[in-house]
């Protein structure tokens, strides 16, 4: 034992007698600083914060988000609380700046084919800001402003200060200008046909009152709308206030009291809770069904003449076209059934309860996210003018009442301002060239794959012509394309395209993954900032108060650009010279002056150690009263003034998609019979999900575990179809088309009929190999090995005039997945998937 | 105090600080990219020598041959791109091919303060949350030792740099009860799963030699402690 002892004795002297000491290297440890120590206890206390997921009391442990509660004045917390904690330590968070090897290699001339499938090497962040840095002057030199879009924007992290959108796009343009977008994945075709109609957007408005909706209404349609699913999440710090009316609402259809129908191919959430009647549609046929009722509506002279009259116009130009004058077809109810599969006594019956009293339409976002998105809004409207409620409490149409508490009475204070999304007054950037090319410098939001991949290409939009720029690079801070494009393949052509990429987020999302230039933001738990308590109902102001320091080597989004803006050399122009806390000072000070008089708001210091200022309750107000009140003095913003039966500003634009008035038009696919349903008989719903907000809080990996099915993204699938293919509960089912194909785990669920299947977008992509092996998830045709539906998704515009996306004109078909299971790849940084 | 005595104190003194030197460098290979400063350091005459100090140790030789193969063939940027890339896609990052650093993605800090109880490494399906109990746990542990992690070292308190470069400064101010005690609970229980892993993962080899170092290194140190 002795000589064991000395041997090692000797070998640890050996070593020692080297001297060798790591002279670089030094330790991970240090000494204990005094200020850690005292900071530590002091910051355990519960602190404020928002979220679109709603308002949080937060407690920390040494530094650890330990406990999250809902905020004191909300009733309604989402179940999604208890995702919170997983959007701050979870394995898909950025650690590090990271660059694509092969892009600090070779720059631009880089393979682009292996984007989504090779190494990267983490960079120090002036290392990563100086090469995105050269990048905008590559391109800026060689191609112009037209080389680069920096203009795609996503639902971000909530916070005025913060947003991710506004300093990315006002720092970029302290270098150079770029192409836009216009519209939005949401209601690209919605608020592009109503301001034709309704003077608005409509999507984006404040709606009647939810108690005068439930005092005076006698009928609510909801028409595709889910609205106890989508008011879970917020614009800005969502309050929930919607569902204390929901639970009212359930309680007035219990009694009796209001009738609500849900029109929808699926029974809804909203109808599970509410317990209401339920119309079944055929998928992409509402038009169809509401001419049907119009029809009816105007041969048994139900419609209010009045009201067409006084309010609206261009009612003699529609008619011909619904009883069939001008094209043949009369759009009666026996016509609608074939298409709809709504039985011609439903048809008439709906008409005649829809003037029976006062009826409420909600409509929901999904039925424009479609080909001719634009017809069912429009329609809708049409048939909103021939009830004659328009402007009176809790008749008329909404579009809106699903969306961050449209509908709950507004405080009517004023909400605090934003760090700047444009450059000052008097800015310049360096490059100043205002020179596309010829191309345009906005286009329409869903055309930018179509850009890269056709440049020069010349389009219809909204009236005018569209000259796709050639987009050579790309920037996306706080938005994942690569969940809310359509089609997946055709996005990786496209992106082979791109001589540069840049990604600003908090997590591998599949869009850092396809990128070159990889940057980590911080979490809204790990910075400072305020936000409103409720997009319209302005409740109060929320302190964000940072809960813990960012995790790794992320930024604030305010420190990233700050510190670009550095390398451009124009930090004080970036900042205006002051901190994050003299910005928060300065948000919360203008919104204090601007309520001044009306509402009480204490010093800064007092409201940052209270975490919030209450604006009270607002008053019940009806939309479109005044204009119902006096058209004349109270015009919408149509060209008349008037609702807009018939347009003929669209008519002069002479599209085949989109004519003068609404109009049934066929899909280039539809099931139930459609087009393509020989081929792929099932219809894919996309619609939003139950359990995140879009992609955001799909990495929350404990709660995605709570509603995953053998890991996968569950597909809602009807009964009798899941049979028929010898599936069941809980198995893996392979779902694909020509355009693509995923793994999902199924959920058999009654609620969904027959050809009708649902995969809540935001499912994050993960592909792999198409036989599902781990080589192969850069190629073409890969399979997506979580679930996300817009693999499967078609990319094509809604019409000549919006141009948005259309999700949901998806067939498909499925099968039980017999291969051999591929691990998820979802959630992951990148790698090299060939190695 | 005798002079034999004296020698003896001296003589573990220097044990304790050789064992320091040792851990400190297992750490700062887990820490960090390698720089072209570590290279010249390890291809130096003084950092062979320290190399081939360790390669004594039979058990070690394997991995230490395997490090000074590669040390001797980074000699380019783009070589050390390549190792950084390496260490990038295995430790970095999540994922299929990488292997968490993280103490608390293998075991629960309770698992680990009860070595009787059974210490089986969680597949990679039930990982834990990041910045979890051993997190806390090791947090702690540095608090009372009046230590913290280095700002420049972004990284949970689990990180396997920041246990091993604790597991140095015991060597020199613990007794060896107690340090035996914290690498067997710590370290002991998961290091030779994260080992199988790195070279399950690891195409370059590197970083599987340094971790079959990290492995051997602890067994062969781990004889001497009590509570082995």
């Amino acid at each position: 034992m002795k000589e064991i002892v000395m041997k090692r004795r000797n070998f640890l002297k050996g070593i020692l007698a080297t001297s060798f000491t790591l002279a670089s290297a030094a330790s991970v440890l240090t000494p204990l600083t005094a200020l850690a120590k005292v900071g530590a206890k002091k910051r355990d206390d519960w602190l404020t914060t928002g979220s679109h997921f709603g308002a949080f009391k937060v407690k920390r442990k040494n530094g650890v988000i330990d406990q999250v509660k809902p905020f004191d004045l909300d009733k309604y917390p989402t179940d999604m609380i208890n995702g919170v904690k997983g959007l701050v330590y979870n394995p898909s968070r950025i650690r590090y700046p990271m660059v694509r090897l092969d892009f600090l290699l070779k720059g631009h001339k880089s393979d682009t084919t292996q984007r989504g499938d090779f190494r990267f090497v983490r960079v120090t962040w002036d290392q990563a800001l100086t090469l995105f840095k050269q990048s905008l002057d590559e391109v800026q030199t060689n191609y112009g402003p037209s080389g680069l879009h920096a203009g795609q924007t996503g639902w971000r992290a909530t916070g005025q200060l913060h947003s991710s959108t506004s300093h990315m796009q006002r720092a970029v343009a302290m270098h150079g200008n770029f192409v836009k977008k216009i519209g939005d994945y949401s209601t690209g075709a919605g608020q592009t046909i109503l301001p034709y109609v309704l003077g608005s957007t409509e999507v984006y408005a404040q709606g009647t009152s939810w108690p005068l909706i439930l005092d005076n209404a006698k009928t609510i349609i909801l028409w595709a709308n889910d609205p106890y699913k989508n008011l879970q999440v917020g614009w800005n710090a969502e309050t929930h206030e919607s569902y204390e009316y929901l639970a009212q609402l359930k309680e007035k259809v219990k009694q009796g009291k209001i009738r609500v129908i849900s029109i929808d191919p699926v029974a809804s959430k909203t109808q599970d809770y509410l317990g209401c009647e339920k119309i079944y549609v055929n998928p992409q046929t509402d038009v169809a069904l509401m001419l049907a009722i119009a029809y009816e509506l105007y041969s048994n002279n139900l419609h209010d003449q009045k009201f067409i009259d006084g309010y609206s116009l261009g009612f003699d130009r529609f008619v011909p076209y619904l009883t069939g004058e001008s094209d043949g077809i009369a759009k009666t109810p026996e016509w609608a059934e074939k298409i709809t599969s709504v039985p011609v006594d439903v048809i008439k019956d709906l008409a005649k309860t829809m003037v029976a009293g006062r009826t409420q339409f909600l409509m929901g976002w999904c039925i424009q996210r479609q080909q001719h998105g634009e017809q069912p809004y429009w329609m809708a409207a049409v048939l909103a003018t021939m009830v004659g409620q328009i402007g009176l409490p809790g008749g008329g149409i909404s579009y809106g009442h699903h969306y961050s508490s449209i509908g709950v009475p507004s405080s009517g204070a004023a909400a605090p301002g934003a760090f700047p999304r444009n450059l000052d007054e008097g800015q310049k950037p360096i490059f100043d060239s205002k020179d596309f090319k010829g191309a345009s410098s906005t286009i329409p939001v869903a055309r930018w794959i179509d850009a890269i991949l056709e440049p020069g290409k010349v389009i219809d939009a909204n009236g005018a012509k569209v000259t796709y720029p050639d987009i050579k690079m790309m920037i996306f801070s706080g938005n994942n394309p690569w969940n809310h494009h359509q089609d997946r393949n055709r996005m990786k052509e496209a992106f082979h395209k791109l001589e540069c990429v840049v990604s600003i987020d908090i997590n591998w999302t599949a869009t850092c993954r396809f990128s070159d230039i990889v940057l980590p933001a911080c979490t809204t738990m790990e910075r400072n900032d305020i936000d409103i308590y409720g997009s319209y109902a302005n409740r109060g102001l929320l302190a964000m108060q940072k809960m813990v320091e960012p995790l790794f080597d992320s930024l604030s989004d305010y420190e990233i650009f700050t510190r670009f803006a550095r390398i451009l050399g124009k930090e004080k122009e970036y900042t205006r010279g002051m901190t994050e806390l003299d910005w928060l000072k300065k948000l919360y000070s203008e919104c204090k002056t601007a309520n001044d008089g009306k509402f009480v708001m204490p010093e800064f210091e007092q409201f940052w150690q209270d975490g919030y200022v209450h604006f009270g309750e607002g008053k019940p107000w009806t939309r479109h009263a005044d204009f119902r009140d006096d058209p004349e003095i109270n015009p919408l913003g149509t060209p008349s003034g008037l609702i807009e039966i018939f347009s003929r500003k669209i008519e002069r634009y002479q599209y085949d998609d989109c004519k003068g008035h609404p109009t049934w038009m066929e899909k280039s696919e539809r099931s139930h019979g459609g087009p393509g349903s020989d081929k792929h008989p099932i219809w894919m719903q996309s619609c939003h999900p139950d359990k995140r907000l879009h992609s955001q809080m799909c990495e929350s990996k404990e709660y995605r575990q709570t509603y995953a099915v053998q890991d996968r993204e569950p597909v809602y699938l009807n009964p009798e179809d899941a049979k028929k293919r010898g599936i069941k509960n809980g198995d893996v089912v392979r779902v694909f088309n020509d355009r693509g194909q995923l793994l999902a785990g199924a959920v058999v669920s009654k609620n969904f009929p027959k050809g009708v299947i649902r995969i809540h977008e935001g499912a994050w992509y993960g592909p792999v190999g198409d036989d599902g092996s781990i080589t192969g998830g850069a190629k073409v045709g890969a399979l997506c090995s979580y679930g996300d539906p817009n693999t499967l998704t078609q990319d094509i515009g809604s019409s000549k005039l919006a141009q948005a996306c259309s999700a949901y004109t998806c067939l498909v078909d499925y099968e039980k997945f017999r291969g051999k299971l591929p691990q998820v790849t979802s959630f992951q940084g990148p790698l090299e998937i060939g190695a | 105090m005798s002079q034999v005595n004296q020698e003896t104190a001296q003589g573990i003194s220097e044990e304790r600080e050789a064992r320091a030197v040792v851990y400190n460098f297992l750490s700062s290979l887990f820490a960090k990219e390698v720089t072209s400063d570590l290279v010249a350091q390890l291809t130096s005459a003084q950092g062979q020598s320290f190399l081939n100090s360790l390669a004594l140790e039979p058990s070690l030789t394997g991995s230490i041959e395997g490090i000074k193969a590669k040390f001797a063939k980074l000699n380019s940027e783009e070589s050390l791109l390549e190792l950084a890339a390496d260490f990038c896609g295995l430790f970095l990052v999540d994922g299929r091919a990488s292997v968490s650093p993280y103490a608390g993605q293998y075991v629960s800090a309770k698992k680990s303060a009860e070595p009787s109880v059974e210490t089986g490494s969680r597949s990679k399906k039930d990982k834990i949350q990041i910045f979890g109990e051993l997190h806390q746990k090791m947090t702690e542990f540095l608090t009372d030792n009046k230590l913290q992690i280095h700002s420049d070292f972004p990284e949970p308190g689990d990180h396997i740099a920041v246990i091993l470069a604790y597991i140095a400064h015991l060597c020199v101010t613990a007794e060896p009860k107690e340090q035996g005690h914290f690498i067997k609970c710590y370290l002991m229980t998961w290091l030779s799963d994260f080992t199988q892993q790195v070279n399950e993962h690891d195409h370059g080899l590197f970083y599987s030699y340094v971790a079959d170092l990290t492995l051997a290194w602890l067994n062969v140190d781990t004889e001497f402690l009590p509570n082995n």
